[in-house]
């Protein structure tokens, strides 16, 4: 009861203070930087600039203002030096521990009034993709939860120093590195978490899950060195050590520190959310593993339960061997790394499934034993919260998304991945049933279509579809459905419901239209697989897209209402779109040969190629060389001049983490940035954009070997008549 | 004076404030060489010019917050009390005002050649580079001016108002954030990521535009200036 009375007392204390007023002001104004001047998230969304961004900055400018308070209020007593008397008549652990909770009481009532003041402000910038849940936890993620962070933080420094000078100035490094030095680490950056966007149409469950949890393992760390701190309160005269080994004496004080710090250690360490796959890109380990002599599959099963609340998925995968080697065998999967193999049967005896602890490209290397035989079914039942590869960490996380709104299950998510089998003489056969909320449309990503199977009386549905692919993709959500003809075929354009007004106000039905009549014209109709149909299928605001043979993906933000009110963007809005359709043409229509690490040659250089010479026909000259050419320049000139390309001896010399890391960054430039120019430079060298046309054409159209069908650098470079010296850039 | 010095030196760093600060910096240092110096600036090598005073304009703010800190030893109200003795004493207090700042002076230089010596074995250490006289002119130019110019501006507003050097330690990480004219480069860094770029060649040798010079010169006359103006304004309480 007494401590109950001093905190309302400390509290009333606090909040009568003119400093405090000031902090809570400034707090309650620090969201207009993330309108202005401090705009992390850069996605064009209407929540992310609305949203998400002024919620980040009031999280960063909020706590370094509350940490100063923190420093501020703790060091009263001594810089007015009533601190020995004050400690004579109240134990200064209580003391401590009150004025924590009253500022942390401060903290919450800041974040709960810069809620209230921006509501309406958020309400009308918004527009109609608006939503409370959106609102409340963006602002209690990314703002509410980043205050009592720098509170502990500043009140441990303190505590352990008793100075404000030093507690200040340990406040700023490590200020200092959550916001830049650490910033490549979406764990570390405890003041401003990796949000690149939140979705207007769909869901944002998996980022807010990320962010909560790294706030919350931070909270933990921080709980935990304030403990220690709080251990290390001077008392009787003595040193921090002193002091220490005294109150150390109730055990539970100890053990509360061990037991935060602990758990924040393991939090980290164990983070669910993003895999450890090898951080050289160019490691294809798992794609060359020698397939299994003597062993194919005939057919696969997949039966899905998605957790829409949870964001997990429960599944049985039962696969059809046969094994003509008279011998057991052992089957590689490559499997999503936040899933467990529950149990493995063959033909119903449990076999051994073994997780190797090899990670890559998003997948975790799993072998099964397979008993000798010449059919065998194996059942896997697997499961759990599906992880994302860690390249996306800081760039783009928030993936997979599995809610009652939207759902995106991809390859090694949606079920264990065949490695090292071939497959039978009709590919794979597979079956998928899915059951998933009533309101979910699902939509299999490539010229399957899913069939209503049943209708259960929770009001969930069960979906089925089959397909012969080696991977699979499936997509799912409240969709809306129109036919575009054009280019001879129909496409099935998939959005979401909630973006109907903007899909409308955009034209993204005729921006589809001209893109397909663009491609069939210059470079030949599409091969007819899908019955004439290809499905355009919207996604969740994300970093790209991609395309498979009979469908193309569409970003989210490739049409926003921001971009329709930004009149200085002009044709910028769709270009994920433009990209994804034509790999229908460059990639799917033709393949490429798989290009060595060192080669940049592949789908995406003439992809790149063909959506600039899109963009120049629909928005003009200009707008293509500053939106392509000039880009690809630049990062052509930054990727031969970086110091480790030029120097490689020293990239050798650095620890092998370092230089992964340094690999992985320079990776994508030549396939994306220095193989359009030197498609350019053939162009050029070619006689112009009609004869570059024509021998894409040639190429396009040209009668495929069955057993080479792949498109070759040296095709390219035989149909143009030039060199590949020619196409250096010099 | 020397006594005097010696004293008010082994005051200044032989206490919590100076270890403190020194474990911060190298802390933080060895963060900033790891994630950040590594990829090197501009282009060039991290042991160039260019990523090493990248490095250091990195490490600026918090030695900027280091020398304030210094003198708040001798600007506090505390400080204020025991100059009635000091006073008292025989010492010229213009002389004794120098020879304070001259102490202050070099715990801030110990704390930049802290950050340099990290410097020195990091390199050493990935690179196995010891070329460290080419490094020397960048350190001067990026650390000499600012630091100067904390002590003397600091020195100045700290008799004014002593609180004022608190609010005036934030100004180096608010320039970071300011998207300052080329000639100011150098007050936020930004000169050794955008200025090599601009010279049109790989890995050039370090130099500086007249307007950087200058402003870097005025920098440090203003803090010249302001030291002996702070200490002529020590007069004796009568």
């Amino acid at each position: 009861m007494r401590a109950l009375d001093r905190f309302r007392r400390e509290l009333g204390r606090l909040l009568r203070d003119r400093l405090t007023g000031l902090a809570v002001l400034l707090t309650l104004l620090s969201p207009l930087a993330g309108l202005t001047v401090y705009r992390p998230a850069a996605a064009d969304t209407m929540l992310t600039r609305f949203l998400a961004n002024p919620a980040l900055a009031g999280g960063v400018i909020g706590s370094l203002l509350f940490g100063l308070l923190a420093v501020y209020t703790l060091d009263r007593a001594r810089r007015s030096r009533v601190d020995v008397l004050a400690d004579a008549a109240v134990s200064p652990l209580t003391t401590a521990l009150v004025r924590l909770l009253a500022l942390l009481t401060a903290a919450v009532l800041a974040t709960a009034l810069t809620m209230a003041v921006w509501l309406p402000v958020s309400l009308h910038r918004i527009g109609a993709v608006f939503r409370g849940t959106d609102y409340v936890l963006a602002y209690a993620l990314f703002m509410g939860l980043a205050l009592p962070l720098s509170i502990l933080a500043a009140a441990a420094a303190y505590q352990f120093t008793r100075r404000a000078d030093l507690s200040l100035a340990l406040l700023a490094a490590f200020a200092g590195l959550g916001l830049t030095v650490w910033s490549d680490s979406w764990q570390l950056r405890w003041l401003s978490p990796a949000v690149w966007a939140l979705s207007d149409d769909f869901s944002n469950d998996r980022l807010f899950r990320t962010v909560a949890y790294q706030r919350l393992t931070w909270l933990a760390a921080l709980a935990g060195v304030w403990a220690v701190s709080y251990l290390c309160i001077r008392r009787y005269g003595k040193g921090a050590l002193g002091s220490l080994a005294r109150n150390a004496r109730r055990v539970c004080r100890p053990a509360v520190a061990a037991a935060l710090l602990a758990c924040a250690a393991t939090a980290y360490a164990a983070q669910p959310f993003f895999d450890h796959s090898n951080l050289d890109l160019t490691a294809q380990a798992l794609f060359e593993l020698p397939y299994a002599e003597g062993l194919s599959c005939l057919s696969r099963t997949y039966q899905l339960f998605p957790d829409t609340d949870a964001g997990t998925l429960t599944g049985r995968a039962t696969y059809q061997f046969r094994n003509t080697s008279g011998q057991g065998q052992t089957v590689a999967f490559g499997v999503n790394p936040g899933y467990d193999l529950r149990s493995a049967t063959a033909d119903g005896a449990a076999v051994s499934a073994v997780r190797t602890g090899y990670e890559e490209s998003g997948m975790a290397l799993w072998e099964v034993s397979l008993p000798a035989g010449e059919t065998a079914e194996l059942t896997l039942e697997y499961g759990g919260f599906p992880t994302d590869w860690n390249l996306t960490a800081v760039a783009t996380p928030g993936e997979p998304e599995i809610s009652a709104d939207y759902l995106c299950l991809e390859n090694e998510t949606l079920a264990p991945y065949l490695l090292n089998v071939l497959p039978g003489e009709d590919g794979f056969p597979t079956t998928t049933e899915i059951t998933l909320p009533g309101s979910m449309t699902v939509i299999p990503f490539g010229t399957s279509r899913a069939e209503l199977a049943a209708e259960h009386p929770d009001g969930t549905r069960t979906w089925r579809y089959t397909s012969h692919n080696a991977g699979g993709i499936l997509y799912a959500g409240d969709y809306v459905r129109e036919d575009i003809e054009a280019g001879g075929i129909t496409v099935e354009f998939y959005y979401g419901r909630r973006h109907q007004a903007v899909m409308e106000a955009a034209g993204a039905v005729e921006a589809v239209a001209t893109v397909i009549d663009y491609c069939t014209a210059h470079y030949g109709p599409l091969p007819v697989s899908a019955g004439g149909t290809l499905k355009l299928i919207q996604s969740r605001v994300a970093g790209g897209g991609y395309a498979t043979d009979g469908a193309s993906l569409l970003n989210e933000a490739d049409f926003t209402a921001a971009n329709l009110a930004d009149t200085g963007k002009g044709g910028g809005a769709g270009e994920v779109m433009i990209h994804e359709l034509v790999h229908q043409w460059w990639g799917l229509g033709r393949m490429f040969d798989e290009a060595g690490p060192d080669s940049p040659w592949s789908a995406e250089g003439l992809t790149c190629y063909t959506s600039y010479r899109i963009a120049k026909e629909l928005y003009g000259e200009a707008y293509a060389r500053e939106a392509y050419v000039e880009l690809w320049q630049q990062e052509v000139a930054d990727y031969y001049q970086n110091f480790y390309v030029r120097n490689p001896a020293y990239l050798a010399s650095l620890p092998e983490a370092d230089r992964a890391a340094i690999a992985a960054s320079l990776y994508r430039c030549r396939q994306y940035a220095e193989m359009p120019l030197k498609l350019l430079r053939a162009e050029e060298l070619v006689g112009g954009e009609a004869a570059m046309d024509q021998i894409l054409r040639e190429l396009f159209t040209r009668e495929l070997d069955p057993l080479n069908p792949y498109l070759t650098y040296q095709d390219f470079l035989d149909a143009c008549g030039l060199t590949e010296e020619e196409l250096n850039l010099g | 004076m020397g006594k005097i010095f010696r004293y008010e030196c082994r005051r200044l760093l032989g206490n919590r404030l100076f270890a403190g600060l020194g474990l911060i910096l190298l802390a933080y240092g060895w963060q900033v060489l790891r994630r950040v110096t590594l990829l090197g600036v501009a282009h060039t090598a991290p042991f160039s010019p260019w990523s090493f005073g990248d490095y250091l304009s990195r490490m600026l703010p918090l030695l900027w917050m280091g020398a304030l800190f210094f003198l708040t030893r001798f600007t506090s109200a505390e400080a204020r009390r025991a100059a009635v003795l000091t006073d008292a004493a025989p010492a010229p207090p213009r002389q004794y005002a120098m020879v304070r700042c001259a102490a202050a002076l070099a715990g801030t230089a110990l704390l930049a050649l802290a950050c340099l010596a990290e410097a020195a074995v990091f390199y050493g250490r990935y690179f196995g580079w010891r070329q460290w006289g080419t490094l020397l002119l960048p350190a001067a130019v990026t650390l000499l001016p600012p630091l100067l110019f904390a002590l003397g501006s600091g020195w100045l507003l700290g008799r004014l108002r002593p609180w004022l050097l608190y609010p005036w330690m934030a100004l180096p990480f608010l320039l970071r954030a300011l998207p300052l004219p080329e000639a100011l480069g150098l007050w936020n860094g930004s000169f050794f990521t955008r200025y090599p770029l601009s010279l049109g060649t790989l890995d050039p040798a370090f130099s500086l535009p007249a307007a950087v010079r200058a402003a870097q010169l005025a920098l440090l006359a203003a803090g010249l200036l302001a030291l002996p103006a702070s200490a002529a304004g020590s007069r004796r309480r009568l």
